[in-house]
């Protein structure tokens, strides 16, 4: 499948002027920018890949492959372009399932249209009777924060919610996940924390009747060492996070979703329809969560992504242990200017933070005049950030792969000069 | 007060760019949400001068908190100016529906009213009372100029008759006829646009058709008279009508034929120029009042009257008798017509600020 990625790249597309190779690793000087990002402007600063990372020429060429190559549907015809359709999306529930150091005999893989979409088709279909609560942390942002609060209701369930602890792990007594629905987000869209007791929530859960359900909308780029293997009943992610083109991702235990309460239904679903039934298609759980025609060419892109991700290389470091040294400098340079109250309070790909007597929004918008792009406000985590701890609006950093050190220095030089002359 | 500003600025652009009108449906709901004191839409008014401000923010950032300043005093400015403007553009519309025009301290500096010569009004202008630091005055007076447009509307839609404001003993510039209706002037005889009229009205046989007659109203200036001699010419008008055998209301039937001297008079200053082709008026204008004594009187000698009748003119003229009557032609024309547009001319029951045309007379 890599080969024929890399033979089909069409040629009326930009590209940069090293070819993607998938056997040789990827590597770049100290301050350049990945050539995969040759697209970027010089003057565009993108410090914004917590919302949604750039998408590398690799996968912006596998989505345009399909489009102009073989724009068939998937799962439902006959012809050429269609049969490779279908070879491509299971390579690419294959990949996922790979990512995640898990197997296709227990779990399967379900696209949808993002991370909040695939954690609503799960607690919206939950079976009422078989749990007594529903957990969750204050640290949620409303992708899960909402559906929480709309599944413990239709449920009838109370819904519980509990603290992180600084190290990000949840703190819990084993006795409140009795039969519980716990849904936690593995990293913070905040300040990066992450899961860390992910494991032992699992096997706690799972020891006292309860489920667990994951977010790794934030963890799964740059993170997912952590949910490799993990035994959460799903792990629900988004491509635009990870290097792919838009598209949600829910991979969950067969057991759970044949244990859904399928009420949202479509085409692709069934074996067999009659006036006033159907049945269920029997030997593919995924596809219970994947109602009419699907996302293909976001679907195949994805899964140029991770086969992108895996295999580049940056100063010779693997994408994880690049992120981690690029978050040190923006933490450690965020850090030491003046008026700054770090809302981290370690490094991460994630950084918050507020400027005392400065409104974050305008903040963002006189950076943006500098070509920077960082988010502001409460990023879909009003309860945590203004309820519970009563902050200001916030500025947030989130890098990615395309990120350079030069990126971060001039952001950091702009910014000082901001808060030097606007003191 | 930075939303409302921006939906007025807003407004105009968006009238003129399609890239505007997507911010003005939030800029309305922010101004909605302003005048019926509820908090506005932050995020809007944020957006909006962040935006403004981004740019001083990159070259300068310390430029930014006076500029943020700046902005807000602005936007103050703006909504002042344009509730101002709104109020002028309403005052005017009234004082022109009212008045024939739409300044009503100075009605000849309104190109949108019929030509004219306008009635200085003594009271200050809005900004002379600020200059002066009079801020009450300058309310006060603006506001009860204003009421006092709002209070003479209904006059607007009267009936207007000649016949209500006819002073005593008025001269009819052709025989009295019971059968017309009477038609009534208010001139200056200094005023270019009443020899306009006097024109038209000529040209339009404008006292065939209607009782003819006039009060001569000698516009009062800042200092003295607008025109330097028309009260002298006034006077002897008025003392012209007192004279025995002149043809006013109530002997006019006597000799249909004869033109009252008065009119003569008229006639001869509107109508007449001298060997240099000047008008007599303007000549009027710009002599001394013993060079205009002499010039009038030298009329009366060619209309006939003899040196003992023109000296009893002369005192008439110069008695208080003609002084009450012209006060109380300046109440009529200051108090019940209330124009302020000279000449004014009431017939078909309407009142007609200003010099009428001769389609309009017709």
């Amino acid at each position: 499948m890599f080969r024929r990625i890399t033979r089909a790249r069409p040629a009326q597309t930009s590209q940069p002027s090293r070819t993607f190779d998938p056997d040789a690793p990827e590597t770049s000087g100290r301050t350049a920018r990945l050539t995969d990002f040759a697209y970027l402007g010089e003057t565009d600063i993108y410090l914004d890949a917590g919302c949604q990372s750039l998408r590398p020429q690799p996968v912006i060429d596998a989505l345009a492959e399909y489009y102009t190559q073989y724009n068939a549907c998937g799962g439902r015809v006959k012809y050429a372009w269609g049969r490779r359709v279908d070879a491509e999306v299971a390579d690419t529930r294959r990949a996922v399932l790979d990512l995640l150091g898990l197997s296709s005999r227990t779990h399967a893989v379900s696209f949808t249209l993002n991370t909040t979409y695939g954690l609503n088709l799960l607690l919206t279909q939950l079976p009422t009777g078989r749990y007594q609560r529903v957990l969750t942390s204050h640290i949620e942002h409303n992708s899960v924060f909402l559906p929480t609060i709309a599944a413990a209701t239709r449920l009838g369930v109370p819904r519980i919610v509990l603290d992180r602890a600084p190290d990000g792990g949840l703190v819990y007594a084993p006795h409140e996940l009795d039969n519980a629905v716990i849904v936690v987000s593995a990293a913070s869209n905040i300040d990066g924390r992450l899961l860390t007791n992910l494991a032992a929530l699992v096997d706690d859960a799972h020891a006292r009747g309860g489920i667990v359900i994951v977010d790794a909308a934030q963890a799964i780029a740059h993170s997912a060492a952590l949910l490799r293997g993990t035994g959460a009943d799903a792990v629900c992610f988004s491509a635009h996070k990870m290097y792919g083109a838009s598209l949600g991702v829910v991979v969950a235990t067969t057991v759970l979703l044949r244990s859904l309460d399928i009420s949202f239904l479509g085409g692709g679903m069934v074996s067999d329809v009659r006036e006033d039934s159907y049945d269920l298609v029997p030997d593919d759980p995924g596809a219970l969560l994947e109602p009419g025609l699907q996302a293909w060419g976001e679907i195949i892109a994805l899964h140029a992504a991770i086969t992108w991700a895996k295999r580049v290389r940056l100063d010779g470091l693997t994408p994880d242990l690049f992120i981690e040294r690029m978050s040190r400098r923006l933490f450690e340079g965020l850090r030491e200017l003046p008026g700054v109250t770090m809302v981290n309070a370690a490094a991460s790909p994630v950084v918050s933070l507020y400027v005392d007597g400065q409104d974050s929004h305008r903040l963002a918008v006189f950076l943006s005049k500098s070509g920077i792009m960082v988010r502001s406000g409460y990023f879909c985590a009003h309860h945590y950030l203004k309820e519970q701890l009563g902050l200001p609006p916030l500025l947030r950093f989130s890098l990615g792969l395309h990120t350079t050190e030069s990126d971060i220095d001039r952001a950091l030089e702009c910014f000082a000069r901001l808060l030097k002359g606007l003191s | 007060m930075f939303c409302i500003a921006a939906f007025i600025v807003l407004l105009f652009m968006g009238a003129v760019s399609a890239r505007y009108r997507r911010y003005l449906s939030k800029a309305w709901s922010c101004t909605i949400r302003r005048v019926t004191f509820r908090p506005c839409d932050t995020t809007f008014k944020q957006d909006v001068k962040d935006h403004l401000l981004a740019p001083i923010a990159v070259r300068a950032p310390a430029m930014v908190r006076p500029a943020s300043v700046a902005l807000e005093v602005l936007a103050v400015l703006v909504i002042l100016t344009t509730v101002w403007s709104g109020y002028t553009v309403v005052k005017s519309g009234l004082n022109l529906y009212v008045y024939g025009t739409c300044n009503k301290s100075d009605s000849a500096s309104c190109s949108l009213g019929a030509e004219a010569c306008s009635i200085p009004v003594e009271t200050p202008t809005f900004a002379e009372s600020i200059v002066a630091f009079d801020v009450v005055g300058a309310f006060g007076n603006e506001f009860s100029s204003l009421g006092e447009t709002i209070s003479a509307l209904p006059a607007r839609f009267r009936d207007w008759k000649a016949a209500d404001y006819l002073p005593e003993g008025s001269s009819y510039l052709a025989a009295y006829d019971e059968k017309k209706e009477t038609a009534l002037e208010v001139i200056d005889p200094g005023c270019t646009f009443c020899r306009q009229l006097f024109n038209n009205i000529q040209e339009a046989g404008f006292d065939d058709k209607y009782n003819l007659t006039y009060i001569a109203y000698p516009i009062a200036g800042t200092d003295g008279y607008k025109f330097e001699n028309s009260l002298l010419v006034t006077q002897y008008l008025e003392a012209l009508k007192l004279q025995p055998g002149s043809a006013n209301a109530a002997d006019a039937a006597l000799d249909a034929e004869e033109v009252p001297l008065d009119w003569q008079l008229l006639e001869r200053i509107f109508t007449g120029e001298n060997d240099k082709g000047v008008s007599f008026q303007s000549r009027i204008n710009s002599m001394d009042q013993p060079q205009v004594t002499a010039l009038l009187e030298e009329w009366l000698t060619e209309f006939g009257l003899s040196p003992e009748e023109i000296a009893t003119v002369a005192d008439t003229a110069a008695s208080d008798e003609v002084a009450g009557i012209i006060a109380e032609n300046k109440e009529i024309v200051e108090t019940d017509i209330h124009t302020v547009k000279i000449p004014t001319i009431i017939f078909d029951g309407r009142r007609h600020d200003g010099v009428v045309s001769v389609d309009g007379l017709n």
